[in-house]
């Protein structure tokens, strides 16, 4: 009996220790970015998103006991190449012919750069020591959710974004085929998981989360759009029971006359 | 104005199309369909309807601003996340339809919310990849003389 009540009391705090080191923190981010966004209060709202996103990433030591934190150990374990690509980025497309915010032109490359040791740091995450380690130097279990959906879906983004290029653009082919490139090497980095193995994770499991993360990514993306669906009914079965709005009364002689004074204030100028 | 050589329906395929070639390798190559896939396309499509919904009904106190804060709106978007709700739940709970590795429905919400994190993470960092290459080579073609100036 005793017992029994010490692992109740036990559970509920490990519960709780987990409410507040990580699911209020997940909770506050995007309500600090909504005040943010909004207006409402631009700096708190930043500073309570920094500060909750920071306790995500580090709750893999403040609450090592729940099982969620390994998202956020992950999320910490792939910051950096994220920044890093992120910054790439930028580099690329700044850097080159923009009308606002032109950087130098060798951002271009220093850009490109960035973004390839970035993809090789990501590649040698699943192939090499750098894969992250969670429990008992085992791989974090979100790490191999990760990768495969970042790869199939970055293949996809990629095709689509060449077509639309040559599609929509002018004179683009050459730009769209370089797109495909960059899908066909995702692509190639997903099926070389497919078939070798990684350094903690095999080319079977590998194999088996690509299933899993078509299912992810398709189940993510018409869930959404089920939801904007919702919305849009909801919005639109409200704006058509609202009454048709009343036709105002024609202006009286005073307010045409107001009018006509404030007009010719401001019609005609000065003699030449 | 140029008319547009590519339609929505085209780039949708293009986007499927690929994931759908990498599937089909896999399929020939490891051992056939992996039996918890429906399970996690469930999962995913139940998570990301709720967790949108509740995006989306904070967005409704930007609409209420502006139409003297009527409550239906509000009352529909709560009922319309409240059966997504209750179809996860009424999923989850019987039997073995939705429940993946986890102890019980608890853990299984909790799970999902987690997974659906990481990943929205890879989904938006691809999205970053791909629309920042898109932009790059945009950017990256020298500006175009329009009108040769009259000497």
């Amino acid at each position: 009996m005793f017992i029994n009540r010490d692992v109740a009391v036990r559970d509920m705090e490990s519960i709780l220790m987990a409410a507040i080191w990580f699911w209020i923190p997940l909770i506050l981010v995007p309500i600090g970015a909504w005040l943010n966004l909004s207006g409402r209060s631009k700096k708190g709202g930043a500073a309570l998103a920094l500060i909750c996103f920071g306790l995500v990433l580090i709750s893999s030591w403040t609450v090592p006991s729940s099982d969620s934190t390994a998202a956020g150990h992950l999320l910490l374990s792939i910051l950096a190449p994220s920044l890093l690509m992120a910054y790439g980025v930028h580099g690329m497309v700044f850097g080159g012919n923009v009308p606002v915010g032109k950087l130098d032109s060798s951002a271009r490359w220093s850009g490109f750069l960035a973004l390839v040791i970035s993809l090789t740091i990501f590649c040698l995450m699943h192939w090499y020591t750098l894969t992250p380690l969670w429990r008992n130097n085992e791989v974090n279990p979100y790490w191999i959710v990760f990768w495969p959906t970042f790869l199939l879906f970055a293949t996809s983004l990629c095709s689509a974004s060449a077509l639309a290029l040559v599609g929509f653009g002018d004179d683009r082919l050459a730009e769209a085929i370089k797109l495909a490139g960059l899908s066909v090497v995702m692509a190639g980095i997903a099926l070389s998981g497919m078939l070798f193995d990684g350094y903690l994770t095999t080319a079977e499991e590998f194999s088996d989360y690509i299933w899993l993360s078509a299912a992810d990514i398709i189940g993510t993306v018409v869930g959404a759009t089920l939801a904007i669906a919702a919305f849009a009914i909801v919005i639109w079965s409200y704006e058509k029971s609202l009454p048709p709005p009343m036709n105002s009364l024609p202006p009286t002689k005073d307010e045409i006359k107001h009018v006509v004074a404030i007009a010719k204030s401001h019609i005609g100028g000065e003699d030449e | 104005m140029r008319e547009p050589n590519a339609s929505w329906k085209l780039i949708t395929l293009a986007a499927i199309l690929p994931v759908l070639v990498l599937i089909t390798i896999n399929l020939s190559i490891g051992d056939g369909y992996h039996p918890e896939s429906f399970k996690r396309f469930g999962n995913a499509l139940l998570t990301s309807y709720v967790l949108m919904g509740v995006i989306l009904l904070g967005n409704l106190f930007f609409y209420a601003d502006s139409r003297h804060r009527p409550l239906a709106p509000l009352v529909g978007m709560l009922v319309a996340i409240g059966i997504g709700v209750l179809i996860s739940w009424a999923l989850v709970s019987n039997d073995d339809l939705l429940l993946e590795a986890n102890s019980g429905l608890r853990a299984q919400m909790l799970s999902n919310i987690v997974h659906l994190l990481v990943s929205i993470a890879a989904m938006l960092l691809a999205a970053l990849l791909a629309i920042g290459a898109t932009f790059a080579m945009i950017t990256g073609r020298g500006r175009r003389v329009l009108f040769e100036e009259e000497e």
